[in-house]
């Protein structure tokens, strides 16, 4: 059964709830060590702002003010982008660690000269 | 829904695609092993080819139809192309210097230039947009393209560093940059700048925070990669990992398409919030930026022993001058910054390229030492090296100094006095850490052994970079008269 229009979750919760999962990511970014969890915190910060797009994409197509499906394409599109971006990462990640023992990044501490 | 007739404008694509079509075919010559050189020449051809489409869009502008497509969402006016041109320069003189060095330094494989041409053609994109996800996509394929190139050395730990501290940040920063074209949409209900503009000056708008979150979001993703103070961190160590050629590529070519992206945005989305009642932060945060980057560059330049590390640092102390022209938003500051991004083109080009005759085999060896006596030995470079440095120190007659005169200009006409005076002192500091490379290389006898031979293209390389930051010095207004009188779409929100 469809929900009516008064049973629909309101756009800030949905919103909150990105924002929550953004500031995880991004505090996973800055905290950890390991090449790997830092990837997947900012994978985590990807994942909030498509959250945040198909919400205000649903807002937008209810206030009617432009075609509902702009923001989700978007969210396709940073698919795209995310994946892309791990095909390159782990290229680079595996090409290193493979002469290292461990992906912690304090071991890349070579260039300071 | 149906679109306008003349929605799609194939014309303006011409020189992205034009580069993408030749990475294809210099990826299909890695695949039939040609010979490097011929790899390297098909590379440079496509440049040139890109070129010529690049300037018929320019001289379009000049006569006032400038074209954009597609709803405003991809631009073909002036700035754009006039960037476009600016990459296409820096794409060939990393070329030139990475056809002389790749041998040499053992780097040799198929396919770097298809990427240097992949990445060029996202850089493209990015100085042409004029919708926040055509920038992400143009930022994107420019940057993946980017981290693998820093990481090109393999078993060298310095260069896999580079490619992943490079990756990791650049990963963080375009995830700031999407969560704020994310709250930008939720504020604008648009993606498009002009869509945006007109929604942020609305007289019924009042999303502003959400707003100002969005902006502030989008300037830390582009602070990064232009590198801002205290964004800047990677990029002393990224810029001394990767090898020399590559450092040359992502010096120039890099950091012109994302102050193109940042200028474009600044004087449409920023500066339609400007009107508004948390108006003011936005430029007092890019003002702090600006200034932390300023010192942090120049005075962090001071402190450095090896020249590559130097000229990063310096580097970061350009974005600064630059960050002058975003602040001030405007036409005059954007042409201010074209001419800045120009010169800035050839002069590092040409340090990095005079740098990669002198270092080692493995690419290090940077020291300030090695340039003691070079004037005895190797006039040639040492004059060349000379006259670009000047130049970045902001000295008449070279370009260098025209283009800070530009953007000073353009600061203190946007009313950021102070931020100019700053800008000022912070250059007489940048003539020390130029000087000493000077004075080493004209003042000091070395007992060095002679360094090998100069590559031709490395000579025509630095000739070409020479050359260009005289000319620009001493006759400014043939580059800067076009780029003025051409036509910009997207400003006066």
């Amino acid at each position: 059964m469809r929900a009516g229009p008064a049973e629909v979750v309101p756009t800030e919760y949905y919103v909150a709830l990105s924002a929550l999962v953004f500031a995880i990511g991004a505090v996973g970014v800055l905290t950890r060590r390991s090449a790997i969890m830092i990837f997947l915190s900012v994978e985590l910060m990807l994942n909030a702002a498509n959250l945040a797009l198909v919400a205000y994409a649903r807002q937008w197509a209810a206030a009617g003010t432009l075609v509902g499906i702009t923001g989700q394409t978007a969210v396709f599109i940073i698919l795209a982008v995310a994946a892309a971006e791990v095909a390159v990462g782990l290229g680079i990640l595996v090409a290193i660690f493979r002469r290292r023992v461990s992906t912690d990044v304090d071991t890349l501490a070579e260039v300071r000269l | 829904m149906t679109l306008p007739a003349d929605f799609i404008v194939v014309s303006i694509l011409g020189p992205a695609i034009v580069m993408l079509v030749f990475a294809m075919i210099t990826l299909l010559f890695a695949v039939f092993q040609v010979d490097r050189s011929a790899t390297a020449s098909m590379a440079l051809v496509g440049v040139g080819t890109a070129a010529v489409f690049a300037l018929h869009l320019l001289m379009k502008g000049q006569q006032g139809a400038a074209e954009a497509g597609f709803g405003l969402r991809y631009l073909g006016d002036t700035p754009a192309t006039a960037f476009t041109l600016v990459i296409l320069l820096g794409t060939a003189l990393a070329i030139l210097v990475s056809e002389a060095d790749l041998s040499r330094l053992g780097l040799d494989h198929p396919e770097y230039y298809p990427l240097m041409l992949l990445s060029a053609t996202g850089a493209i994109v990015l100085a042409s947009a004029g919708d926040l996800i055509t920038l992400l996509l143009g930022l994107e394929i420019m940057s993946l393209a980017v981290y693998a190139l820093a990481a090109w050395r393999q078993g060298s730990r310095q260069s896999e560093e580079a490619g992943m501290k490079y990756f990791l940040l650049g990963a963080f920063a375009s995830a700031l940059l999407i969560y704020g074209i994310a709250l930008t949409f939720g504020a604008g209900g648009r993606f498009d700048y002009a869509g945006l503009a007109a929604a942020f000056s609305a007289p019924g708008f009042d999303a502003h925070v959400l707003a100002l979150l969005g902006a502030v979001l989008l300037l830390a993703g582009l602070g990064f990669k232009v590198a801002f103070a205290p964004f800047h961190q990677w990029l002393p160590d990224v810029y001394t990992g990767a090898p020399t050629p590559v450092t040359t590529f992502m010096s120039v070519v890099v950091k012109t398409a994302a102050f193109a992206a940042l200028l474009r945005i600044a004087s449409t989305v920023f500066a339609s919030l400007g009107a508004g009642p948390l108006g003011e932060l936005l430029p007092i945060m890019l003002g702090i930026l600006i200034g932390a980057t300023l010192i942090v560059g120049n005075f962090g330049a001071l402190l450095q022993s090896g020249v590559k590390r130097m000229l990063a640092y310096s580097a970061v102390a350009h974005a600064g001058y630059l960050g002058l022209a975003v602040l001030a938003a405007d036409t005059v500051g954007t042409n201010a910054a074209i001419f800045y991004l120009t010169a800035y083109t050839l002069m590092t080009a040409g340090a990095f390229a005079v740098l990669s005759a002198i270092t080692n085999a493995d690419d290090r060896g940077d020291e300030i030492e090695r340039f003691a006596g070079l004037a005895a030995r190797r006039p040639f470079l040492a004059a060349s090296l000379a006259i670009v440095l000047m130049s970045l120190a902001g000295l008449p007659p070279f370009a260098g100094f025209v283009g800070k005169l530009l953007v000073f200009q353009a600061a203190i006409s946007a009313g950021y006095v102070a931020l100019a005076v700053l800008g000022i002192a912070t250059s007489v500091v940048a003539v020390v850490y130029y000087a000493r490379v000077i004075t080493y290389m004209y003042f000091r006898e070395s007992d060095q052994e002679t360094i090998r031979p100069l590559a031709p293209t490395l000579r025509i390389a630095v000739v070409i970079a020479v050359v260009g930051t005289i000319a620009l010095g001493i006759l400014p207004g043939f580059w800067y008269g076009l780029v003025e009188r051409g036509q910009v779409l997207l400003a006066g929100f």
